[in-house]
């Protein structure tokens, strides 16, 4: 017995862009928990974060997978007019990949170790044999990927001003730019950091999760308006994500289901063709997908990022407040909807742990 | 030397024809029109080259990125461009988002200036919707059926599935992308047949 009321809306669009850690919203589709929750979702695929963020605010999308900064950025006014948007539940923690095209790598013996700064230091001190600045792509100014880069090249000693050049491409096209010559490196989510080192065009010379472990990676992104004007809507679709996970976490076979239906063509299509699994919590990108520890908003985990927002505020004169902050992350979405969810729903005890890192597929 | 409410306007889009209507209609208001197609990477230096006062981009672009973040990146290009996002004016964004009109404008330029040549991009695109709602309407009638048994054809010889599940298949599909099911069997006769062809 479940006391949620009725969604006022169950004709949804949500918005994703193809990476792995859209596969809760694939998974609560394509397994019905979804339509469970009486929800209709159409998934539509992004081809980039900046359309689908100015597709949220307008209203064209309910909602999205968004990156991990985006909400309060976009509450901020970070890029784009202000919008006030939430992040009420995590879809992934980790996930990043920082790649070297091969020839970069080759050149400067830069390879991942288990300390990241190596590779850094490998590139930095290849620096003056090069015959121009790097040119490193990530995904949206404000992203972990972007702070990771900077972090890493910081390890490294390298300024991101002076030494490189810092561009942005959407992740499906990070790969056939490293092929064509166009950048250099590259700071992306899961599946094209694996692809490129799959395809002999790059070499992964650190990850996201050595830099910042553990760091919540992409939420499900709904404007304030959006929660205030469905309530229901949004603990539904919260409660589907979660029961997503969980099964997720349940049985190795639905890792392997997952999979397949990630690599239809309305979702990743072929860029996944690669992947023999799907890669859960393993060595050395740690993807993390399920588990109430990675869906439940972390303000602490959202603090730190939001230290490099603040850096950004700093620059035009501002401050970030606090009370910004704390409305955007507020785990109070996600612990009502489970609550209201209902005691039967769990009753068979706690979800499942997540998959260990030796997955046997 | 143009006239002063002259503007200059980089055009990135894909589809040729919409670009060449759009062109037209900003060319007879005495704007100065740059069209390019999207190749990866080099916008920002079309940007530099061009200084354009305004971009009109198709929102599908996947270079709206790039240019998205142009501004932030790059402090010290003399001529940042920004989304135009008019607060005052969440009608004409609404309706350009809608049509799949984003434009980027040089900081600091008057949105009042702006708006006009936003307008006519809005009613080009709209105007193009149309018109290929209504050629795709004819041409698709003849053929649909025949498309859609190819499709069905790939898909039971790549995923290995029957007739039905085949159906049921490009049925979802069409679902999920919201579109009808000969341009669901459009796209997955044109990645099939390339996946046959090795490319």
């Amino acid at each position: 017995m479940t006391f949620l009321p009725d969604a006022e809306r169950p004709d949804l669009t949500l918005g994703f862009v193809p990476l792995l850690d859209a596969a809760l919203l694939v998974i609560a589709r394509e397994a019905g928990f979804f339509a469970d929750q009486g929800l209709d979702v159409t998934l539509a695929r992004q081809n980039t974060w900046s359309a689908l963020r100015d597709k949220v605010a307008a209203g064209l999308l309910d909602g999205a997978q968004m990156l991990a900064p985006m909400p309060l950025a976009m509450s901020l006014g970070l890029g784009r007019a202000p919008c006030e948007t939430l992040a009420p539940v995590t879809l992934s923690r980790n996930g990043n990949a920082l790649v070297l095209a091969e020839r970069l790598a080759e050149a400067s013996h830069a390879h991942l170790a288990v300390d990241p700064a190596r590779g850094a230091r490998a590139l930095a001190a290849a620096l003056p044999t090069l015959p121009r600045p790097p040119r490193l792509a990530m995904v949206y100014p404000y992203s972990c990927q972007h702070y990771q880069l900077r972090h890493w090249l910081d390890l490294g000693g390298l300024d991101p001003q002076r030494d490189v050049e810092l561009v942005v491409l959407p992740p499906p096209r990070m790969v056939e730019a490293m092929e064509a010559g166009e950048i250099d490196g590259f700071c992306v989510g899961e599946p094209w950091g694996s692809l490129a080192q799959h395809r002999g065009a790059g070499r992964i010379v650190a990850t996201g999760a050595q830099l910042w472990p553990e760091a919540p990676e992409k939420v499900l992104g709904v404007t304030r308006s959006w929660a205030r004007c469905y309530p229901a809507t949004l603990a539904r679709l919260i409660v589907a994500l979660q029961r997503a996970g969980d099964w997720l976490a349940a049985d190795p076979g639905h890792a392997r289901r997952t999979l397949e239906w990630l690599a239809l063509p309305p979702y990743l299509d072929r860029s996944v063709a690669h992947l023999s699994r799907l890669p859960l919590n393993e060595t050395p990108i740690r993807q993390r997908l399920c588990g109430s520890e990675v869906l439940r908003p972390d303000p602490q985990a959202a603090a730190s990022v939001a230290e490099h927002l603040d850096q950004a505020l700093r620059r035009e004169g501002r401050r970030l407040d606090l009370a910004s902050l704390r409305a955007c992350h507020d785990p109070v979405h996600y612990d009502r909807a489970l609550h209201q969810a209902g005691a039967e729903d769990t009753e068979g005890g706690t979800p499942p742990a997540p998959q260990p890192d030796s997955n046997p597929m | 030397m143009s006239p002063p409410t002259s503007l200059k306007i980089l055009l990135v889009d894909d589809e040729v024809v919409r670009a060449a209507m759009v062109e037209e209609a900003l060319t007879h208001e005495g704007h100065r029109v740059i069209c390019r197609l999207t190749s990866p990477a080099s916008l920002n230096e079309m940007v530099a080259r061009h200084a354009p006062d305004v971009v009109i981009i198709d929102m599908e672009s996947p270079d709206r990125d790039t240019l998205d973040s142009m501004a932030l990146l790059n402090r010290e290009n003399p001529r940042p461009v920004v989304f135009f996002a008019d607060q005052h004016d969440p009608e004409t964004l609404q309706a350009a988002l809608k049509v799949g009109v984003s434009a980027y404008v040089v900081d600091g330029l008057v949105p009042g200036r702006v708006k006009p040549i936003i307008e006519v991009a809005i009613a080009r695109f709209d105007a193009f919707q149309s018109l290929r709602r209504e050629l795709d309407k004819t041409r698709n009638q003849l053929s649909e059926r025949k498309r859609i048994e190819r499709a069905k054809g790939l898909l039971m010889k790549h995923q290995n599935t029957d007739e039905e599940q085949a159906y049921r298949m490009l049925r979802k599909l069409a679902m999920d992308r919201g579109q009808r099911i000969a341009q669901v069997a459009d796209n997955v006769i044109d990645i099939l047949e390339r996946l046959e062809n090795g490319l």
